[in-house]
């Protein structure tokens, strides 16, 4: 594998050549000059980045796409297409020597250096210059092409020009056919003149020892330079280190068939393959692969590259669960950059550091005590500077997201997120910092769906889904498509939330951190469907599974309990849950965890009281939730507390006040879209009622009017409940139903609805 | 001798696959190739060979049969064939190690004690001298390579082996001594590199061998003895420059056993000359290969008369598909200049074994002088298919980088080529070309000089060490440089003409003369060697003389002040413009054409002009300016003389 010559860059000098002969008509200049525009320039030049522009742009370009771009249009000379013309320069290279007199010829398309001219001029030299010729600017993309490939040509052995020789035969052997056609000669050993003169055979010996491989197909390792080999991979750490994704399948073939084929290895593969395992969740043999990167890098770089060693390794511990090696790694990158004066690494290991911190508190109190980076606050307005300082747009808006986020955690209300998302997506579009939109969005639905506008919140998931998915990381669309399947799942859509969490394709999953995600969502999302089911066999099953994997996010844990919890309810076994409860209250309250959390926790103690017969004990915390979740607008939060302090309220025979209190949130909670809150809060109302109906004088229109409104409580209620296809629920309702036709005197009615009752469980078994 | 019986044809292939396996026991991988390869080159019997293309099985199914363990050869002599049966596992030992080049360890199973190491002393040779005459007579030689050698034990101090097993020892002693000579010297023309290095085991070999030699004859077992070791004294004698016994102990070696090529190739690498190979050549055993050494030698020293070709005819009638015959006859038409026919042979040879990529810097020498870079491109890219690391490739890449003017990257493989064979001569030639070419004169010496310390019968690095020399200003250096060269090359005008000028360039012109006119006499001869045995040209001697050498001549009559000599030879300069015979106008300089209009005849012209004006003949004088004009070259000067030369007419005229 050369360098950087392959035989399509051949054809491309070719053709460049063939361009300033003159006999591109001006029709077709502009097609032709683009053509070798974008084949000449490098990648990253070509700035629009979607991939319909990089698709064409394989790393090689086969004849064949000379063929069509140059066939369409007529030459200076009559009858001759373009195409033909070049077909004509290509065979005409018919030896070796050839070659190389026409690697020398290329610098008559230059202009001359003044250095020439002047001495032209010295010696006299009349610029007999050919009048149809054009010469090509020294500078210009098509100039410096044109002087690397005849520095290129230059720097090769003789036998890796033998090899290019080769390969350039073999690239243009399709051609024959029609090179046949014009010049009648040509045969079967036109392609060296050397054969021809001596009447050689295909078959003759010294043919084959020369042009022997050539009846052997895949040779395509020969049309690729390292120069080629190297873009290739560095498109591909790019996609990795953007997107998070590991390889597909096929391109790792192609890829190891590339790098294979030529003698030097570059040793951006090394890293590849290390993205590649690291992904793929192998830990010793990533550290292994980062080590030989970094090994076969050291030498060739003047430039030291230990912090982005120090950077990688502390990553990669910390994506394995060694925490506290990956502090002290980060610690040592962060020292090594200020060292070297290197901003972006500087930077971007701070804000790594700080999330990291976010997301393991235990780990990062050593950190703080040092002062390294202050409180979160002070941490995050330095790191704002630092990137206004270098400009680092990403960092920015990652950075005002981060205090969106930590806003938010800390019950500050909405407003002041809302002014740092906003601040982050103008950010966004003005610096068309495209890859951070998608945590943006996400950040914004979760404001919306804290704010409890269900709609709305389901909107911005939609919307990332449908724009901006592909030019950002895969993660956020993972995170995205979890978050909208639990919207889905609690407006009781258990089928599309299941298809929507189909939608992420095979390629992402295989990526570990991802899949475990995606793994444990959709666990999540099958364990509340079992337990409402009332089929706890299953649902414990499916906590085991989600035990399994150790390193799950805080989110997801703290979720798992919750269910568990829940489960533990089910089973009224209140003093294991009330256990696990306090547990998991010490540590949120260690870990200053996010207010969403402990508000949870706080009406889920309320309510295992309620359940467990002493309702009047958690009214205390019940209020203190309310309070709480009101004042840091998690509405949802707030009508769950609502409802455990209308319990409360209830078992105190406080009938009107509750039902004042329900009725009045009634219209939010149904905003929430959230099916089982609804529910309970319907059938708290019901209760209410039911308690109010107690109240009044029996026979009086009063109670009849509390019993209807009982029962339509009930209905909707039970509407909900069936929605969610909550079982337990359901049969409650009924049951009430039941109990509230039995003292109408409606027997008959009464007894449908116990038979229903029955129907219900048998069903709920049948289908358990 | 057309006749050549097929009896005697079955007896030279038995020799030499005799020799193929005794040179394959010893290690001499070259030797038994040359010996392989000439035997397959025998006809093949027709009784022998079923069909034309199984010839090689055949052969080898003969040489079977008869001989079933032709892994081993069997061995005549009973005492030796005793010892080589007993030590035959240890031999099998020390063979396998020199295969895997662990030379000092083959070395050492069969002669574990070190030998005495270090260069040459001065004493040595002289003793050296005196040993086989006095080996010859017998007794009491002991005593006198005692006194010649101090303290070094003179008989035999090798413990009892086989002279196969000797040596291989000895030989892979030699061969470690070359190795550890070459990681010595570094990089080819690094600061180590100063052909001062020498092979510090050569002294323990030529005391080892004195030693067995000697006690051979005082056995009286001199008889017996095989060639080999005869053959290894030879070539550390001739590392030691005493050459005169080197020859002899080679020529003793051929004479027991005729078949090791090796041998010739040293001895024809001792003879100096073809006088001194034609008084060799009577001393020589009277066999099949004394002729085809006769003619390697002839090839090498540049003999190409008729009757080395007429050799050269009668042995390929033996061997008719021999291609180092083949090659010889090559290159016997590259040193007459018959560039086209050279290039044919080669170009067939290469055609029948596509791998060979033996003399290929030669066959690339050729199409350098023929400017053939297609051609020569291609010829390396064969020989980089076949091996890249050989120097014959390296050799023919560096050529063609060479005709393509990058000189660096020629320079390159040029080195390469050295650094993979110190030896390779021509290697160091063509990189004093290339420095020469570079301006680089100093290491342009440094390279013609090694090629010449090589082999002293290379007249391109003594011209070239001539040329580098006139570079440099130092033209007395030059013409001893461009005497040798010449000597080796009576018959090549460029030498002589270089010597002449360079004889101007030191104020002998009447020596100057001399040489030109040696010159003149070279190139009518070679014009007319060129034409030997070719149909390509005419049978017609081309007479034309090279006008250059003739204006040179004039010039120096002119230096002596003997003008009229002067006119005459620039008259002759001008003759040349048409040739000899010009029936016609023709402007192209085709075969046995005039030269044409020259740089050198339009000056010879404008000479002649001069000369008439000053003698008055001013018409011939106008004559010759018109021309001058005519022609284009030297216009205004042409013209300024005319201008004078009306002057003068007018003047004449005016006042008659």
């Amino acid at each position: 594998m050369s360098r950087y010559l392959t035989p399509s860059k051949i054809g491309l000098l070719a053709l460049i050549a063939l361009y300033t002969e003159s006999v591109v008509p001006s029709a077709a200049t502009i097609p032709i000059l683009s053509f070798l525009v974008s084949h000449v320039l490098p990648i990253n030049s070509s700035s629009p980045r979607n991939e319909a522009a990089l698709r064409p742009r394989d790393s090689t370009l086969a004849i064949d796409d000379f063929q069509k771009a140059t066939i369409g249009y007529v030459s200076g000379i009559p009858g001759r297409t373009i195409w033909d013309l070049l077909l004509n320069k290509l065979w005409k290279l018919n030896s070796f020597d050839a070659l190389h007199v026409f690697f020398d010829s290329l610098s008559s398309l230059l202009q001359k250096t003044p250095e020439e001219q002047q001495k032209e001029a010295e010696e006299g030299v009349d610029q007999v210059l050919n009048a149809h010729r054009m010469l090509i600017s020294r500078i210009s993309p098509l100039g410096v092409f044109v002087r690397r490939a005849q520095l290129e040509f230059t720097r090769l052995q003789f036998h890796d020009g033998v090899t290019l020789w080769k390969g350039f035969v073999a690239y243009r052997t399709p051609t024959l056919a029609q090179w046949k056609k014009r010049n009648k000669t040509a045969g079967n050993t036109s392609f060296d003149v050397n054969l021809q003169e001596d009447h050689l055979g295909l078959g003759d010996r010294l043919t084959e020892v020369i042009y022997g491989e050539l009846g052997m197909e895949g040779q395509q390792g020969l049309n690729v330079s390292t120069e080629d080999v190297e873009k290739l991979l560095e498109y591909q750490v790019d996609h990795m280190q953007r997107m998070g994704n590991r390889l597909p399948q096929v391109m790792k073939t192609k890829l190891r068939n590339m790098v294979e084929s030529g003698v030097t290895v570059p040793s951006l593969s090394h890293y590849v393959s290390f993205l590649d395992s690291w992904k793929a969740g192998d830990y010793p043999s990533s550290f292994d692969k980062l080590h030989r990167y970094f090994d076969y890098t050291m030498h060739n770089r003047d430039r030291t590259f230990y912090q982005y060693a120090l950077l990688n390794l502390a990553i990669l511990h910390a994506d394995f669960g060694c925490y506290s090696e990956a502090i002290t790694a980060m610690q040592e990158t962060i020292s090594t950059a200020r060292e070297n004066n290197d901003m972006g690494c500087l930077n971007y290991s701070l804000s790594w550091l700080y999330h990291f911190g976010k997301a393991h508190p235990e780990e990062i109190h050593e950190v703080q005590k040092k002062g390294m980076l202050g409180t979160d606050r002070e941490a995050l307005a330095f790191l704002k500077a630092k990137a206004k300082e270098t400009s680092m747009w990403t960092l920015l808006s990652t950075s005002l997201l981060s205090e969106a986020k930590l806003a938010l955690s800390n019950g500050d209300g909405a407003a002041q997120a809302l002014e740092s998302i906003l601040k982050a997506s103008h950010l966004n579009v003005v610096k068309n910092v495209s890859n951070a939109v998608g945590s943006q969005m996400s950040m914004q639905s979760s404001v919306f769906s804290r704010l409890g506008v269900s709609c709305q919140a389901w909107l911005y998931e939609e919307l990332f889904l449908q724009c901006y998915a592909s030019p950002c990381p895969v993660e956020d669309f993972v995170h995205c498509i979890c978050k909208s399947a639990f919207i889905l799942y609690q407006r009781g859509r258990y089928k599309q939330a299941l298809a929507r969490m189909e939608e992420v394709n095979e390629e992402t999953l295989q990526t570990l951190r991802y899949s475990q995600y995606w793994t444990a969502s959709l666990g999540l999302l099958k364990f509340r469907r079992h337990l409402h089911r009332d089929n706890l066999t299953a649902a414990e099953n499916v906590l085991a599974q989600l035990r399994a994997p150790l390193n799950l996010t805080q989110d997801l844990q703290f979720n798992i309990s919750i269910l568990e919890m829940d489960l533990l309810i089910q089973r009224r076994d209140y003093s294991k849950a009330m256990e696990i409860l306090e547990d998991l209250a010490t540590t949120l309250d260690e870990q200053e965890a996010d207010i969403y959390q402990r508000v949870k926790l706080m009406t889920l103690k309320a309510l295992i009281y309620d359940k467990a017969g002493i309702p009047q004990k958690g009214f205390s915390v019940a209020l203190r939730a309310a309070s709480l979740a009101h004042r840091s607008r998690l509405l949802p939060a707030l009508w769950e507390a609502v409802g455990r302090v209308c319990a409360v309220l209830l078992s105190l025979s406080e009938f009107l006040p509750a039902a004042k209190l329900l009725e009045s949130i009634m219209p939010q909670v149904l905003e929430c879209e959230d099916c089982y809150l609804s529910a309970q809060t319907f059938a708290l109302l019901a209760d209410a009622h039911v308690g109010m109906a107690g109240q009044a004088k029996a026979e009086t229109l009063q109670r009849k009017e509390q019993l209807t409104k009982a029962l339509e409580h009930i209905e909707r209620s039970f509407d909900e409940y069936s929605r969610i296809e909550d079982v337990r629920g359901q049969c409650e309702m009924m049951a009430k139903k039941a109990t509230i036709m039995h003292l109408n005197g409606d027997p008959v009615l009464a007894n449908d609805c116990a038979a229903k009752y029955l129907d219900i469980k048998k069903a709920a078994k049948d289908q358990g | 001798m057309p006749a050549f019986s097929k009896a005697s044809a079955e007896y030279i292939r038995t020799a030499l696959q005799e020799a193929v396996v005794k040179c394959s026991e010893r290690c001499l991988y070259q030797s038994a190739k040359w010996a392989a390869e000439l035997s397959v080159s025998l006809p093949v019997l027709p009784s022998a060979s079923t069909s034309f293309n199984t010839d090689i099985d055949s052969q080898m199914q003969d040489v079977d049969q008869p001989a079933p363990s032709v892994v081993l050869s069997s061995n005549k002599d009973a005492e030796e064939a005793r010892l080589e049966a007993q030590e035959l596992s240890r031999y099998l030992l020390a063979k396998s190690y020199f295969d895997c080049r662990e030379y000092d360890r083959c070395a050492a199973v069969f002669i574990p004690s070190a030998l005495p190491r270090g260069p040459l002393s001065p004493n040595s040779p002289n003793t050296k001298k005196g040993t086989p005459t006095k080996a010859a007579k017998g007794k009491g030689k002991e005593a006198a390579i005692n006194a010649g050698i101090e303290a070094v034990p003179p008989s035999n101090i090798l413990p009892p082996m086989s002279q196969k097993a000797l040596f291989l020892a000895l030989y892979a002693k030699y061969m470690s001594g070359e190795k550890r000579k070459d990681e010595d010297s570094e990089m080819v023309l690094g600061p180590a590199d100063g052909g001062s290095t020498v092979n510090k085991e050569i002294v323990g070999i030529i005391r080892c061998l004195e030693g067995w030699f000697a006690d051979r004859e005082a056995k009286n077992l001199g008889g017996s003895n095989q060639g080999w070791l005869e053959y290894l004294y030879g070539i550390v004698l001739a590392k030691g420059k005493t050459e005169e016994d080197a020859k002899k102990w080679l020529l003793r070696s051929v004479h027991l056993f005729s078949y090791n090529w090796g041998a010739w190739l040293e001895l024809s690498e001792l003879l100096n000359s073809e006088e001194e190979l034609r008084k060799f050549v009577p001393a020589l055993p009277q066999n099949i290969m004394t002729l085809i050494f006769h003619l390697y030698s002839s090839q090498e020293l540049y003999q190409c008369s008729d009757s080395v070709h007429q050799a050269l005819t009668d042995l390929e009638n033996i061997f008719p598909n021999s291609q180092f015959l083949k090659t010889q006859r090559a290159l016997l038409f590259y040193h007459s200049k018959d560039f086209d026919e050279a290039e044919t042979i080669f170009s067939a040879l290469l055609h029948a074994d596509p791998h060979r990529i033996d003399a290929l810097d030669h066959y690339s020498n050729i199409l350098y002088v023929m400017s053939a870079r297609p051609k020569l491109a291609f010829l390396a890219q064969v020989a980089t298919a076949t091996d890249k690391f050989r120097p014959e490739t390296c050799c023919v890449v560096g050529n063609y980088y060479s005709l393509k003017s990058e000189h660096e990257k020629a320079v390159q493989y040029f080195r390469r080529a050295l650094t993979l064979d110190r030896n390779f001569l021509s290697a160091w030639t063509l990189m004093g070309h290339e420095y020469v070419e570079m301006k680089n004169t100093h290491a342009a010496i440094e390279s013609y000089r090694r090629a010449v310390d090589v082999n002293r019968k290379d007249y391109r690095a003594w011209y070239g060490l001539g040329q580098a020399y006139e570079v440099l200003e130092m033209h007395l250096y030059a013409l001893f440089y461009f005497q040798r060269a010449a000597s080796l090359r009576p018959y090549d005008p460029k030498m002589w003409h270089a010597m002449g000028s360079c004889y101007d360039k030191i104020d002998r012109p009447i020596q100057s003369i001399k040489a030109f006119k040696r010159a003149l006499v070279a190139g009518t001869y070679y014009d007319q060697a060129s034409s030997f045995g070719s149909g390509t040209t005419t049978g017609e001697p081309n007479a034309v003389l090279d006008p250059e050498t003739l204006y040179q001549i004039a010039l120096m009559y002119e230096k002596l002040n003997q003008p009229e000599e002067a006119a005459s030879y620039m008259e002759m300069t001008l003759a040349q413009e048409e040739g000899p015979r010009d029936d016609d106008d023709d402007d192209d300089d085709g075969g046995g054409r005039g030269t044409g209009v020259t740089n050198t005849t339009s000056k010879a012209r404008m000479w002649l002009a001069k000369w008439e004006f000053a003698r008055g003949e001013l018409g011939r004088a106008m004559e010759l300016a018109n021309e001058l004009c005519q022609d284009g070259v030297e216009v205004e000067e042409a013209k300024a003389l005319i201008r004078d030369l009306r002057a003068r007419l007018e003047s004449r005229r005016s006042p008659s």
